[in-house]
Parts: structure tokens; sequence; C-alpha cells
């Protein structure tokens, strides 16, 4: 149909907004990630891939790549298995699922540093809630903040706080599509509950899982605000994630060179992660 | 079968049960966050914790009108309103014009937006900040509503997409045939019929620039920070400001729960396509 042509038209305006916003500044970066440039400095120096080699020889970025690992697989696994557990709770309760959807939906629909701050003061040590209730019965409790450790699994607690109610939601959403009729003969034939979800709701539940957890996977590489909040980063780097250390490259130590380069690297990371997903990607997108 | 359904309701009981007692102490944190604004310096730091105190408001005023907070409020409200004024309208054009493409065509430029959406914004704030800063344009609102814009416009355009989808085609071909062109045809015929699809995008780009953290923290000075900047260099360390930082964080979040209970029917929608979070 001819008068179809015009609609080109209609997407100049965004299209071109993200060019110049988006597009550009990407470029820039991967310009500047080719300089010896410290932000507020006169000087330039061209050093080619130098950022990148130097980066690639460093243990630090290693050791934030595995912290972000560590962090990315452990929240995305309890945001799972405490997700399914609480759709099939709302999924099987025929009353009152919607108030307690918007009760349970609260963490992650605030704002997220609000999110993380009441979390630190649960944590923080000595008037923390979660301090003064062990001290109350003369218990000591560890460091949570200041333990390496403890510091990684709070920072996984956090995430999998304000990250399950979106998991469960969408596993919630995907249950509601499921065949009543498929699960009624099952249990008439004398299935029990147990035998259901894992015969038959998990089967179906397969394509929704794998797009969320590899949406969630990408969300890491972006989770910023919560370690920001909760850690800075610490104790030491025990929770600096690779956002975390492009951050303290760029406007703590302002190399903004070596700061772009790490960016790129984790560009490419998520790239990666979008070619391996994209078959599943694009077909789960296509769904909502 | 009366066993079954005595059966039957106790499983429900139990179920409402658990699903209470989880969602309480889910929730224990923003409970605790709400009783720590409220009360004397007096209760706040006793071990063990109190429960049972007589509430004081002072802190919530204190943090509003002594420390600022005011101030980053007009802040946040000016980026989030210039971003859903932006974002949606040039969002919708693009949703609008996706939605009516051949599907063939349409698909490869959608995916390029999801993966757009995937982006590291990290990477983008450092190249931001150094170009902002070339331009002398940071600490100004239009540095802020521009990145906030952009990177909402994959989400704006998949919501909208999603609903100009609902509309039938039949209505543009006969708008086509009444002698409408392109431009009439969406603004006095398709538009009108997407109202709550524009509500909805425009909750949540709300949502999205008055939560928005990384971007507001790299971009803004005193002049422009906004609310979860101020209240992330605020609410930390010092143990005795925990009652006016306390105040500040809930009242933050009490827009935010205010407009959940308008979008509540939409989540899912919104969140299986964007996510809230930037």
């Amino acid at each position: 149909m001819r008068w179809q042509r015009g609609l080109w038209l209609f997407l100049v305006p965004s299209f071109g907004l993200m060019t110049l916003v988006l597009l550009w500044p990407l470029g820039y970066a991967a310009y500047l990630s080719t300089f010896d440039y410290y932000l507020g400095s006169r000087e330039m120096h061209f050093v080619g891939l130098a950022n990148y080699a130097e980066l690639l020889g460093e243990a630090r970025l290693w050791h934030s790549l595995w912290t972000t690992i560590v962090i990315a697989l452990g929240s995305v696994a309890a945001e799972f298995a405490l997700g399914f557990v609480l759709a099939l709770a709302l999924y099987r309760l025929t009353f009152s699922a919607r108030v307690f959807m918007i009760f349970l939906f609260l963490p992650h629909i605030i704002t997220p540093v609000v999110a993380t701050l009441f979390l630190k003061w649960i944590l923080t040590s000595n008037w923390g809630l979660l301090d003064a209730t062990f001290l109350t019965f003369n218990l000591n409790p560890p460091d949570w903040l200041g333990d390496p450790i403890w510091a990684k699994i709070c920072v996984i607690l956090a995430d999998a706080w304000i990250f399950t109610p979106f998991v469960m939601l969408v596993l919630y959403a995907a249950l509601q599509t499921l065949d009543q009729a498929q699960i009624e003969a099952a249990s008439i034939d004398g299935a029990d509950g147990w035998r259901i979800v894992r015969h038959i709701i998990l089967p179906s539940l397969v394509p929704v899982i794998v797009f969320t957890v590899s949406v969630r996977l990408m969300d890491v590489f972006r989770f910023f605000d919560t370690i920001y909040v909760l850690t800075g980063g610490g104790p030491g780097t025990a929770t600096e994630t690779i956002t975390m250390y492009t951050y303290q490259l760029g406007f703590q130590l302002l190399q903004v060179g070596k700061a772009s380069a790490l960016g790129i690297i984790t560009l490419i990371i998520v790239a990666a992660i979008i070619a391996t997903f994209s078959r599943v990607l694009q077909r789960g997108y296509g769904r909502s | 079968m009366k066993t079954r359904r005595m059966a039957r309701v106790r499983n429900q009981t139990l179920l409402f049960i658990g699903l209470a007692v989880f969602t309480f102490i889910n929730l224990v944190p923003l409970i605790w966050a709400a009783l720590t604004s409220v009360k004397n310096p007096a209760d706040a730091f006793t071990v063990p914790p109190t429960i049972f105190f007589q509430p004081t408001f002072q802190y919530h005023r204190e943090v509003w009108l002594d420390r600022g907070f005011v101030h980053y409020l007009i802040n946040s409200l000016i980026v989030s309103a210039g971003t859903v004024l932006i974002s949606v309208p040039v969002g919708s054009l693009a949703a609008y014009g996706l939605s009516r493409m051949p599907q063939r065509r349409a698909s490869p430029i959608l995916f390029g937006l999801f993966t757009i959406r995937m982006f590291p914004h990290m990477l983008l704030a450092i190249p931001f900040f150094v170009m902002g800063s070339f331009l002398n344009m940071i600490d100004t609102y239009p540095l802020l509503i521009l990145a906030l814009v952009a990177i909402n416009q994959p989400f704006t355009i998949w919501l909208m997409y999603s609903f100009f989808l609902d509309i039938p085609r039949d209505l543009d071909e006969a708008a086509a045939i009444d002698g409408c062109n392109l431009w009439q045809t969406f603004r006095i015929v398709i538009l009108p019929l997407a109202r709550p699809g524009l509500t909805v995008a425009a909750l949540f780009s709300l949502l999205l620039s008055y939560n928005e953290f990384l971007f507001a923290l790299v971009l803004t000075g005193i002049q422009t920070k906004t609310l979860p900047v101020a209240i992330a260099s605020f609410g930390g360390e010092d143990v005795s400001d925990w009652s006016i930082s306390a105040a500040g964080a809930i009242g933050i979040m009490l827009p935010i729960v205010v407009i959940m209970l308008f979008v509540q029917r939409h989540l899912v929608r919104g969140l299986t396509i964007g996510a809230v979070k930037g």
C-alpha cells in the first residue's frame, strides 16, 4: 500500500534522538578508550589499545569480573527459587492474591537507593536492627558489611530483595496462561501436587524462565545503585563488580580513557550474552 | 466430598498464613525505617530495640524544610516531568510507525531496541560526563533530561507498540479512505484510542526518572541534585542523622506507593516489557 511509505517519518524523532544521545556518546567512549586521558587535564595521549592491554593484565579486573559472576549467579538463583515458590503460592490462593501482590511488590518499585538504605539500616553494625537483636540475646553478630564474605552475601540478598518480586510477577503471569484442563486431568488421575509441579508446570515455564534469567544476567552488568549505597564496593574490593570498578576508574581516579576501555569491555561481554541467548530472547520478547 | 472441601479450606488457610508471615518479614526493613523516622533519639538507639514509643514528626518536618529536601523534590519533579513530556510523545510516534509496518520489518528494529535497553549505563555515563563538561552543561536540567529520555526510549516504544497493536488496522484503512493522511490518521483516529496506553507509559516513565540514580549522580550538582542522589549522600554513616535520613527515605517512597496503586493492573505488561529499574 502506498500510504504506508511515510511511516518511516514517525521513527525519525525517536531514532534521531537515540543516535544523538546514545550512539554518538558510545562512539565517543570508544574513541576515548584509545587515549591516556585524565579528566580535567589538558593533555590527551593517543595510546592505541594500551588501555585494554593494561586492563586485561590486571588482577583487579579479573577479580571484579569474578565478583560480578558470583553475585549474578547467587542472586539469580535466590530470586528464582523464592520467586517461583511465591508465584505458585499466589497462583494457588483463591482469594486476596491481588492484595499480597501489592505488598510483595513494594521492594521492587520503590527507589533502589531508598530500598538499599532500608536494608543498610538493618545491617549496620551495632545500631542496625539485626545487630541490636543479636546483642539483646547476648550473641556476638558477625560484621555483616565489614567481612568480605558476609558483605558479598549481603549484596546478593539485597539484590534478591529488590528483584524477587519482578521474577515472581513474570512467573505468576506465565502461570495464568497454563492449560487448566491438563492440570485437572492429572490431578484426577491421582498425581499429587509435587508431581504436577515437576512434570506439568515447570516444563511449560522453561521458555519464560530462560528469558528472564538472561535478562537478569545482563541486568547484573548494570547493577550499581545497591552496591554503591550498601558497601561502596568494599570492604577493600570484596564487592567490587565490573560496573563499580568502572565507576571508581572514571569518577574517583578520573582515568577516563581507561574507564572507557573497561566500559567497552563490559559492552562486549553483554553483547556476548545477548548473542548466546538471542534465539530465546527473540522468541521471548515476541511473547510479551 | 465433605472431607475434600475441608482439606481445601485448610490448605487455603495455611497458604494465606504462610504468605502473610512471609510478606510481613519481607517488609521489616521498610517498617523499621518508618518506625525510626518517628522515634525520638531516646528511643532510637536502645538494646533491645523499642517497638512502642511516643511518635514524633519532628524529623519529617526537619528533613523537608531545614535540610533542603523540598528543593531536591522540585528538582526531581522538573526532571521527571521533562522526561515524561518528551519521552512519551516521541516514543509513541515511533511505536505507531512500527506497529503499522509489516512484521518482518518491525521485528529486527524492535529487537535492536531491546539490545539498546541492555546497554551497560556506566559505559554511557563516562562520555556523557566528558561531553557535558565540554558543553558546560553539567548541573543543568536539560542534560539529565536528555539522558533519561534516551535510555527511556526503548521501553516507551515497546510499551506503546503493544498498545497500538491492539488497535485494529481496519481503523487506519477506513480513515485513509475517508481522506486522512498518515498524520491525521494517527492524531485524530488512533491516538485517542491509545489514551490508556499513554497514561501507563507516562506513569512508568515517571517512575523510571524519579528512581534513576547513576546519571543523576554523575550529571547533577548542587543546583539540580535529585532526591535519590540527595538521600544517598545523606543517609549513610552518621548514626545521629538516622532519624532524619529515615524520614527522608520514607517521604521519597510515599509518592511511588500512590503511583503503584494506579499502575497496579498494568504491572505485568509494563514490567515484562521493560522493567521499572533503569
